[in-house]
């Protein structure tokens, strides 16, 4: 038996020639492995462009950025620490006041009231969403068989997400006016309601702005979760007809699995744009009836463009910003493992 | 027309991929670099092409340093593996492209374009763009490419593995035959080692950090620096088989660790192993050195076997035979038929053997030159492997 | 499942999706009709679902107001001027990014231009309002929204060129090295026509943010300068809201994002789900 053992010596000593060495197996000790030209490398820039040129590239938008994003955050963080009003912002005499704003910020009602709509509009404006584009995204691919007839309603169901929110904003306000709205007005003819709706009073106004929004945003995560569902490869499920499993298993066991990161990206972009979202309060109800339906950063604009109390402006911005900011993070690692594991980045 | 020096280079990544590698290639020559995948030779392609800055080290033309400069002021072609054509420029266009960069005028590039479309037999092709051209012509294509820009130095990676086998062959001889290849320095690289037997001037096996061995495909296949290269080169595979040193009445044999075979050494070599101390050898054994015995002169060592497996190819027949648990491959003629689980008698040209250091694989006898005996049947050997690969 | 109970439960999933696409429609259909109405009508105390005159002539008459067309013209200017610059930029970052990715910065910086998108504005505008405020141009001003539109246009466009360029092998554009082009021909022979269709759909995606931005507009600009945005919310004749040219007026500038969709679908799914669907 020895003979065996070493012949298997040999072979595996040849196949570890054979395939180089690897990261792994470098021992920094070790000259053979790790050699002196390679301990004292730099990372050279390339010979195809000089070092400046993607620096320069890269330095334009970054720039840019600067600019337009990172400068104006700086100064908000400044000013949430001031009593910053039109005044003393244009007579340049505002005076520091600590953490003022923020204590005025939290202890108001009106912010945490704001918050709990936040938390309304989240789970509807984003959860809601994209559960409903998923299932009617897959009911659209697995069982409507007409090509023609599924692009058909493909582009019908995604008209609204091509609307500007002016429009989506004032169309809504129209159809749910209570006096002689369209929506009341079909509701009282189907027999589903005996009198009006107040679609716009106190309790009331922040639905009517949450139907608007997932009429106007379902088809983001449906557009999709169907694009994703079309470029599974076909063969798995060739395979799964074969072992004869069942519709909804198939749809259990092999599409929603594999739908998972489109799913999670399709989530990751209507919370970003949920959090972003504000225009369709100022065009249904101004945040209306008695502030019932006002989000953070309504106020924040409220209060700082319309009514120039840049401090306290600057305290809500900078608190939706630091939230926004650990929300993006997580997504954004989330992102990037998809994205690695498909090679993108 | 360009001499090809490469001096101490040096690249890698996460590890090291070539560590201090020395080359002359000649002007004139055709030499090929062969290698496992993922041994870094597409890197060392890229390194002379200027695509990668190397670590360290240094690449000359002609004793030129051109290691500082950019591959667009490099007379360097290349061939890629993908052929890396411009899905959106006509056949015509793609090969014009070098010229096109030199701002060559109209009709020089017409003519130009023309003749090596002609030589490389796609003329009736130019208008296409590549997405309409099989794979043979694509590949044509890229190597019109190259051949156009008159450069100093060729690069061809892999230039003809993905193609079947007839438009390969086909390829080859084109490779033979080309004069504008024949007249700058070329590398070229391949996994395949009969294709790099039958073309190369010399060949260059590579292996981790750079080349292994160096030399022609009959000082490879008769002087292979170590095991490694031995393994790789030749087909069938060369048996490999674990050894001790013995003295019997005074003559040193070798005796398999496994199985019941003993040899002896051939006197012209014995001396240079007869000073290993603790005798362990292996030795490479390639399969055309041992045959059935009455294809054998009369007078070899010979060994009784068992028959494993025999596959008749036409050309040659393989006979895979068991030795008391060593397996062993020979080669027969092809008319021969030989029964699983008969008797063979095997004889062994021990002049043939090569010895390797069990713990190195270094070759422990490249001091003595080839045994004569076994010279003219390998050059047979290697014709005979290519044309196998083709089918 | 059984077979029956299998039918029943693709008969209801289906009547649930043919539901869904009527209530989408909905709200379209009204508002088509709306714009055939007269003003009595769209008024009138019980709303009716198919017009008793048809007004057509309602399509014209909402540009008797100059500042309406004004408003497209407007939005147009900006929209566009908007979406070149961002894609400028875009295509210039996103080739570094793709190709010389450690020099450019790595993909940390990549992932930070891309979260730029994600913010809220909120953190932006307002000290922009005030920035602008002090410039000549002012913040009423097409420039204004022209370069405010970057903070959500560029990063996107960034972020998915650098995704197409990834997909255009670097293998043609070495072999184009090889053959003696510089850099910058290669780019702009090679490369460039090979990443056309993803440039097509970021500058259409990007116009399309920009032609229905509503909240920058609403926050900087209505007096000299107006976009269709903020125009559309103002319809009223004194008390009255004109419905009826409203939605007119807004169907026609919906017509735009609508066509490109259309036509433009396969590629604009990559650019919505920033590069991960491939369409």
């Amino acid at each position: 038996m020895r003979g065996v053992s070493d012949m298997t010596a040999t072979s595996s000593e040849i196949s570890q020639t054979e395939s180089g060495p690897k990261a792994n197996s470098i021992d920094r000790d070790d000259p053979a492995t790790f050699p002196d030209w390679f301990r004292a490398r730099k990372a050279r820039s390339n010979l195809i462009v000089a070092r400046w040129v993607p620096i320069v590239l890269v330095g334009l938008p970054v720039l840019v950025l600067f600019g337009i994003v990172v400068y104006p955050t700086i100064w908000m963080f400044y000013h949430s620490v001031h009593d910053t009003n039109m005044m003393r912002l244009f007579q340049g005499n505002w005076s520091y006041i600590g953490f003022e704003n923020f204590a005025t910020v939290l202890g108001s009602d009106r912010f945490w009231d704001s918050t709990v709509h936040l938390l309304q509009y989240l789970s509807f404006g984003a959860c809601l969403q994209v559960v409903l584009g998923t299932v009617l995204a897959l009911i659209l691919f697995e069982l409507v068989k007409n090509n023609a007839l599924r692009t058909l309603i493909l582009i019908l169901l995604v008209l609204p997400m091509m609307m500007s929110p002016s429009i989506v904003g004032v169309l809504w306000k129209f159809l749910l006016t209570p006096s002689n709205g369209a929506v009341n007005q079909a509701l009282l003819n189907l027999g589903l309601i005996s009198k009006h709706i107040e679609w716009f009073n106190s309790g009331i106004s922040l639905w009517s702005i949450i139907v608007a929004d997932i009429w106007n945003w379902t088809a983001l995560p449906l557009l999709i979760v169907y694009s994703g569902r079309v470029s599974l490869p076909p063969a798995v499920y060739e395979a799964a007809k074969v072992d004869g499993a069942s519709g909804w298993q198939v749809m259990r066991r092999i599409t929603l699995p594999m739908l998972k990161e489109v799913i999670a990206i399709a989530f990751i972009l209507r919370f970003t744009d949920a959090f972003k979202f504000v225009d369709l309060v100022y065009i249904m109800t101004s945040g209306g009836p008695a502030q019932s339906s006002e989000l953070p950063t309504y106020i924040a604009f409220q209060r700082g463009i319309r009514e120039f109390a840049i401090g306290e402006a600057a305290a809500y911005a900078i608190i939706i910003f630091a939230i926004s900011a650990v929300i993006i993070t997580l997504f954004l690692k989330y992102l990037k493992r998809v994205l690695k594991a498909q090679g993108i980045a | 027309m360009a001499r090809l020096e490469l001096q101490g280079l040096c690249k890698g990544w996460d590890f090291p991929v070539i560590d201090r590698m020395d080359l002359t290639v000649e002007e004139g020559e055709f030499f090929v670099i062969v290698g496992p995948s993922g041994i870094g030779k597409t890197t060392l392609l890229r390194l002379v092409a200027g695509l990668e800055a190397p670590d360290a080290g240094k690449v000359l033309v002609d004793g030129r340093d051109i290691t500082a400069l950019p591959p667009y002021r490099r007379r360097v072609a290349m061939t890629f593996e993908s052929y890396a054509l411009y899905p959106h420029k006509t056949v015509a266009e793609n090969i014009a492209s070098p010229l096109r960069a030199r701002k060559t005028d109209a009709a020089t590039i017409a003519k130009r374009v023309q003749s090596v479309a002609e030589l490389l037999r796609i003329d009736h092709l130019l208008d296409r763009k590549p997405g309409e051209v099989s794979g043979g012509q694509k590949q044509r294509t890229a190597l019109g490419r190259t051949l156009v820009a008159d450069p100093e130095i060729f690069l061809l990676d892999e230039p003809i593995s993905h193609l079947d086998a007839k438009i390969r062959h086909e390829l080859r001889q084109q490779f033979h035959t080309l004069e504008d290849l024949r007249k700058v320095a070329t590398l070229y690289v391949t996994h395949d080692y009969a294709e790099a037997l039958s073309l190369g001037d010399r060949i260059g096996v590579m292996g981790s950090g750079g080349l292994v061995d160096v030399g022609t495909a009959r000082d490879l296949f008769e002087r292979p620096a170590n095991l490694f290269v031995a393994e790789h080169l030749g087909q069938p595979t060369i048996n490999v088989i674990p050894a001790r040193l013995e003295s019997h009445a005074d003559v040193l044999h070798l005796r398999a660790n496994q199985g019941d075979l003993l040899l002896p050494v051939d006197p012209a070599r014995a001396h240079l192993l007869a000073a290993r101390n603790d005798g362990a050898v292996t030795i490479g054994l390639r399969p055309q050195f041992v045959r059935p015995a009455d294809e054998m002169p009369a007078g070899s060592a010979q060994v009784t076997a068992n028959v494993d497996l025999y596959e008749a190819l036409g050309s040659t027949g393989i006979l895979i035979a068991d030795i008391l648990g060593l397996r062993i491959t020979a080669l027969t003629s092809p008319e021969r038929i030989f029964e699983h689980d008969t008797q063979v008698q095997l004889a062994v040209d021990t002049a043939a053997l090569h010895y390797f250091d069990p713990r190195t694989g270094a070759n422990l006898t490249l001091q003595t030159p080839g045994a004569g005996a076994a010279t003219a049947m390998a050059s047979s050997v290697a014709s005979g492997i290519s044309s196998r690969a083709e089918a | 499942m059984s077979e029956k109970n299998y039918r029943l439960v693709r008969t209801l999933l289906l009547i649930f999706l043919g539901l869904w696409t009527v209530l989408t429609l909905f709200p379209i259909y009204f508002k088509a009709i709306t714009a055939f109405k007269s003003p009595a009508e769209t008024n009138s105390t019980i709303p009716s679902f198919w017009p008793k005159e048809w007004h057509p002539e309602n399509f014209v008459s909402v540009f008797a107001e100059s500042s309406n067309f004004q408003s497209l013209v407007d939005s147009f200017v900006i929209a566009s001027g908007n979406t070149l610059l961002s894609l400028f930029l875009g295509t210039l970052a996103g080739y570094a990014f793709a190709r010389f990715p450690k020099q450019a910065g790595g993909e940390n910086l990549a992932f930070w231009i891309l979260s730029n998108r994600m913010f809220p504005p909120v953190a932006v505008l307002i000290p922009m309002f005030f920035l602008f405020d002090a410039t000549p141009w002012g913040t009423d001003s097409r420039i204004s929204l022209i370069i405010l539109y970057l903070v959500f246009n560029m990063p996107l466009a960034t972020w998915l060129m650098m995704v197409f360029f990834r997909d255009a092998p670097r293998e043609l554009e070495e072999a184009a090295y090889l053959d003696g082009w510089t850099p910058l021909q290669a780019f702009m022979r090679i490369t460039l026509p090979l990443v056309l269709p993803g440039m097509i759909s970021v500058s259409m995606l990007c116009w399309i943010f920009a032609w229905n931005e509503y909240l920058f507009a609403n926050l900087f600009v209505g007096t000299d300068v107006k976009t269709y945005t903020i125009v559309i919310p103002t319809f009223t004749h004194g008390s009255q809201t004109l419905w009826n040219l409203q939605m007119a007026f807004s169907l026609m500038a919906m017509l735009p994002p609508v066509a490109l969709f259309i036509l433009l679908r396969r590629y604009m799914v990559r650019g919505l789900s920033l590069g991960v669907v491939k369409g």
